[in-house]
């Protein structure tokens, strides 16, 4: 009985003290989704009350001002395409190391594991005045490129695992039933390695759609930003109309939110799945 | 099967395209010019640091009008395009665009060592045989451009000048009794009596560094440091002027409003014009902010000089031409609609700068606080440039930038930054 | 089957795009780097070789000294709070029953978001006038200066930042090790607790040691993170005041793309990548082990 009663204590106050972390977690998003519907001298004289009426103007104004629209439109197609590309070029070159025998696939591994290690900021000045030679530097293929190359390592390194642990014998029924190498890819390998592929996926598409530093380096016109180009360059301390930069952050960080919401289960655990094996 | 194919010859092309980027090194040639040639044309670019569309700023604006009325004028003979970038990331994509051996044909550059980049590679233009058309003899004076002549060749053209003033709320002044200063220790007195009056003395951003440094700079003045002595080693930092200059920088940041620290430049400025805090020393350019943001406050403001120093510090935006453009008829001409009279007269009605040239304007129309600057302007002994824009490198004026923040947070004393700036001079600018 | 397999060309096909890229993005640019680090070189006339004078002033260069020890501050202590707390975390959640899911979602959330967006969020929340400050302002406290102060050795604007990278991360490596937890097979646990340990006790002798090669694992995404780290503080901060939140990647950044001095970037560049390099090395040397059979 006694032992019961002190767990029963220690369980309210795990639950107490997640809680508390829940609400730091979630106090800051709500306060600033509060605010953003207000006037800037609301802000001031009441924070911390709900708005009194839905002031929307925040949202037109950071919407329009802040390029916004554009700017997710060209994340979209930029993650999209690297998300694609990097899908491909990688489960390429993960089969032909994990599957394909030749005596050069663990130096090969070895080569792409390394750029793991490489921050993407030591490459970019090099690649900058390159790209800017070539007219690149102010294009979204611009940044697609360089995206697409750091995100090989990680799907390269997952896909490996994948094809390795892929049982033989489908692989040489389908020989013997004479297809060729490149059927026993796309039919059997990638299809059969799904999760694989859907783990990756997530993996460079979360990382490249908050990608800042090479995207405000590279673009500078502002019809090609990316949104957290868009959003630092309209946010940021220059600026004091409080409630529009509240409502802009609020654009930003919405559409993830709810996609989340709806997957959070999938995501969390692709993400995990794809670190632990990363 | 096929898209396969695609991703291969799509990834061999795009790494073709990079090898031969950096075989050809900076030879790669210029596609887009030839294309306009054709049609008799002749179209030129021009880089400016502000969004022409979405500008709030009443000078860019006043830019935009020169480009369409430009266009219109010479249509079927010239035409310029606009290429925009915020000012932060200006120069970056300025440098770029030269790397690439696609250097716009008409660029904004502020004067000093900021245009020597451009000029020592040979990247702008001499200007002096367009000049001599009698284009030079409509400037209020030769000395306009002085910041932007090099081994007696001038670079480039100003467009408007800019001084640094001290700004001031006349209500919050009556309210605390406190007269118009003009000695240094009558501004510590005024502040005193500002703050028992309780006020917030001073607004000023440290967050900005140069924001911070032009009132070092001011302070420097009064004690005498001569920039140029000083760059050719005939002078040392360590003589005791900037010591006391800086002393006396600290001894008046009692009375900066308290985040000034962090505080950025349009914060800083804001905290003036939302009526926080009593004293706003800033460049002129700063009458536009402060009246668009705030309309009401044009009547409360007054501008007073610096006190204690004899001349202003003046600021310029100047225009160049590249040295490689293939129509320098059309990029003369562009830039002589900068400096005529309709251009001239807005810079002054509207967007509250100072002309360059002799043109008559309609003072009444222009914002009240112009006509107060005109006249410190005006009575003023000569004008400076800005620190950081006067100093060998723009490197150096960062460094003073950073020296003086770091004397206003107490991470250095007058002294040590004194004897600092002689370390940097000493291995960096002599 | 094995000819197929063997087959050179399709081989080649294979794997040339992934070589192709990588060589040129990425090992090429960096022999670049290291070149150019040894250079005077701003961007509009060619590299002239300096030799070591961009290393040398690195030593001398203040906002350098405050960025390393700032990028180290970050190192040290994401490794540090993240284990603690990651590991605290995933302990709690897989204890509970109800609402596990919930939880973990939770904290997970800010991992997905962008942290440009996060950084501008809390900036405000920590700025002199606004967020904190005002709800300590209801209890008549005045609150201090967040991220302008600069007195102490590790300034609190540097902590504020660290507290806000643990918030945003912490989700990260508690999955990590939850999911290392979940992996331990019940009858371990089963059988310590016949043996009369507790739950304490059979997380120190159990899943502590067990989930060692997730803690190196977790670690080296934590080290790396923090050294890569740029847009907490770009956002927050902008390395201000007067360089004193300055970090590597923010260095590297001003130095390269605001004054325009690639070589002297480069340099800042390569001394990022020498430490990636070596913290992962000790990482691994140190505190990862062969797996152990679950």
């Amino acid at each position: 009985m006694n032992g019961k009663t002190k767990s029963k204590i220690i369980t309210t106050m795990i639950y107490v003290f997640l809680i508390v972390v829940a609400v730091v977690y979630i106090a800051p998003l709500l306060w600033v989704f509060m605010v953003s519907f207000k006037t800037n001298a609301e802000i001031f004289s009441d924070p911390f009350a709900l708005p009194e009426s839905l002031y929307l103007d925040n949202y037109t104004f950071a919407w329009t001002a802040g390029k916004l629209g554009i700017a997710t439109l060209n994340s979209f197609i930029v993650c999209g395409v690297t998300l694609i590309l990097s899908m491909l070029i990688g489960s390429m070159a993960a089969f032909a190391i994990g599957r394909m025998r030749f005596k050069l696939a663990k130096p090969c591994m070895i080569f792409f594991l390394i750029g793991m290690m490489i921050p993407v900021h030591c490459v970019m000045i090099p690649l900058f005045t390159r790209f800017a030679r070539l007219g690149l530097s102010n294009s979204l293929v611009g940044i697609i490129i360089p995206y697409l190359t750091f995100s090989l390592p990680t799907t390269i390194f997952i896909m490996t695992g994948f094809f390795q642990s892929m049982p033989n014998e489908l692989m040489e029924s389908a020989c013997i039933d004479g297809a060729s190498i490149f059927e026993i890819f796309f039919k059997i390998a990638l299809p059969l390695s799904r999760t694989g592929l859907f783990v990756t996926g997530l993996m460079t598409f979360v990382a490249n759609w908050n990608e800042l530093l090479l995207a405000m380096v590279f673009i500078s016109d502002d019809a090609k930003k990316t949104l957290p180009v868009s959003l630092s360059k309209f946010v940021g301390p220059y600026n004091t109309n409080y409630s529009q930069m509240f409502a802009a952050i609020i654009i930003a960080v919405i559409p993830t939110i709810i996609v989340y919401c709806i997957f959070s289960n999938q995501i969390v655990d692709g993400l995990t799945a794809g670190a632990v094996k990363g | 099967m096929k898209k396969r194919l695609l991703a291969v010859v799509l990834s061999v092309a795009m790494t073709a395209a990079l090898l031969a980027g950096c075989g050809a090194g900076g030879g790669t040639s210029d596609g887009n010019e030839s294309a306009s040639a054709e049609g008799g044309v002749q179209e030129i670019t021009w880089m400016f640091w502000d969004d022409l569309n979405a500008t709030e700023d009443l000078i860019s604006k006043g830019y935009a009008d020169v480009i369409d009325r430009f266009n219109a004028d010479y249509e079927g003979q010239y035409h310029v395009t606009a290429v925009t970038t915020n000012l932060e990331e200006y120069y970056p994509k300025l440098n770029a665009l030269v790397a690439s051996n696609e250097t716009p044909d008409v660029f904004i550059v502020s004067p000093g060592p900021n245009l020597e980049v451009y000029v020592e590679p040979g990247v702008a233009a001499p200007l002096d045989e367009y000049l001599a058309d009698g284009w030079k003899d409509s400037f209020t004076s030769d000395a306009v451009f002085s910041q932007m002549t090099y081994d007696g060749k001038i670079y480039a053209v100003p467009l408007n000048i800019a001084a640094a003033c001290a700004f001031y709320n006349t209500e919050m002044f009556e309210a605390a009794g406190v007269k118009v200063p003009e000695t240094w220790d009558e501004m510590l007195d005024a502040c005193k009596k500002l703050e028992a009056a309780g006020y917030t003395p001073i607004t000023i951003s440290a967050g900005t560094a140069w924001c911070l440094s032009m009132v070092a700079g001011y302070l420097c003045e009064m004690e005498g440091v001569d920039l140029a002595a000083l760059a050719d080693g005939s002078a040392s930092w360590e003589d005791g002027q900037l010591e006391s200059a800086a002393a006396k920088l600290v001894e008046l940041s009692q009375y900066f409003q308290k985040t000034a620290a962090g505080d950025t430049n349009d914060v800083a400025t804001a905290n003036f014009y939302n009526e926080e805090a009593a004293i706003l020393i800033q460049g002129s350019w700063a009458i536009a902010q402060i009246n668009g943001s705030n309309p009401d406050f044009e009547s409360k403001c007054g501008v007073f000089q610096f006190p204690g120093v004899e001349r202003v510090i003046a600021k310029s935006d100047s225009i160049a031409m590249s040295s490689t453009t293939k129509y320098p008829e059309a990029c003369i001409a562009f830039m002589k609609y900068f400096t005529d009279d309709t251009a001239q007269k807005y810079t002054a009605e509207i967007g509250g700068k100072i002309p360059v040239t002799n043109v008559e304007y309609d003072a009444s129309k222009a914002p009240a606080q112009l006509a107060y600057v005109m006249e410190v302007f005006g009575a003023a002994n000569g004008t400076f440039g800005f620190y950081n824009e006067s100093m060998p490198s723009t490197e150096a004026g960062a460094y003073f930038d950073d020296l003086m923040v770091s004397v206003f947070l107490g991470d250095m004393t007058p002294a040590e930054a004194a004897a600092d700036m002689e370390d940097f001079y000493a291995g960096n600018c002599r | 089957m094995d000819k197929l397999l063997r087959n050179k060309k399709v081989i080649t096909i294979f794997l040339m795009p992934a070589l192709l890229l990588f060589t040129v993005v990425l090992f090429i640019p960096i022999c670049q780097s290291v070149y150019y680090s040894f250079c005077d070189y701003k961007g509009l006339t060619a590299p002239e070789f300096i030799g070591l004078a961009n290393y040398k002033n690195l030593l001398k260069d203040k906002s350098m000294i405050y960025a390393l020890k700032n990028s180290l501050f970050f190192l040290i202590f994401s490794c540090v709070t993240q284990l603690i707390l990651g590991l605290f975390l995933a302990a709690l959640l897989t204890n509970i029953k109800k609402g596990r899911n919930l939880f973990k979602n939770i904290i997970y959330l800010p991992c997905v978001l962008s942290s440009t967006a996060l950084g501008l969020l809390w900036m405000f929340i920590f700025s002199p006038k606004l967020g904190i400050n005002q709800a300590l302002e209801k209890f008549g406290i005045e609150g201090p200066l967040w991220l302008m102060d600069t007195s102490g050795f590790i300034i609190l604007p540097m902590w504020v930042i660290a507290f806000v990278a643990l918030w945003q991360y912490v989700g990260q490596s508690m999955m990590l090790y939850m999911a290392q937890i979940s992996g331990i097979s019940t009858s371990l646990y089963e059988a310590s607790y016949i043996d009369g340990c507790n739950k304490a006790q059979s997380f120190i002798h159990i899943t502590l040691p067990l989930i060692r090669p997730m803690v190196a694992t977790a670690m080296s995404f934590n080290a790396i993170g923090s050294l890569k780290f740029f847009d907490l503080i770009f956002n927050m901060t902008e390395g201000g005041p007067n360089h004193r939140t300055e970090v590597l990647a923010t260095h590297l950044y001003t130095q390269g793309f605001k004054y325009n001095k690639y070589g002297y970037a480069s340099a800042v560049g390569v001394v990022l990548i020498i430490l990636c390099l070596l913290v992962t090395g000790l990482i691994n040397k140190f505190v990862k082990t062969e797996n152990y059979e679950m």
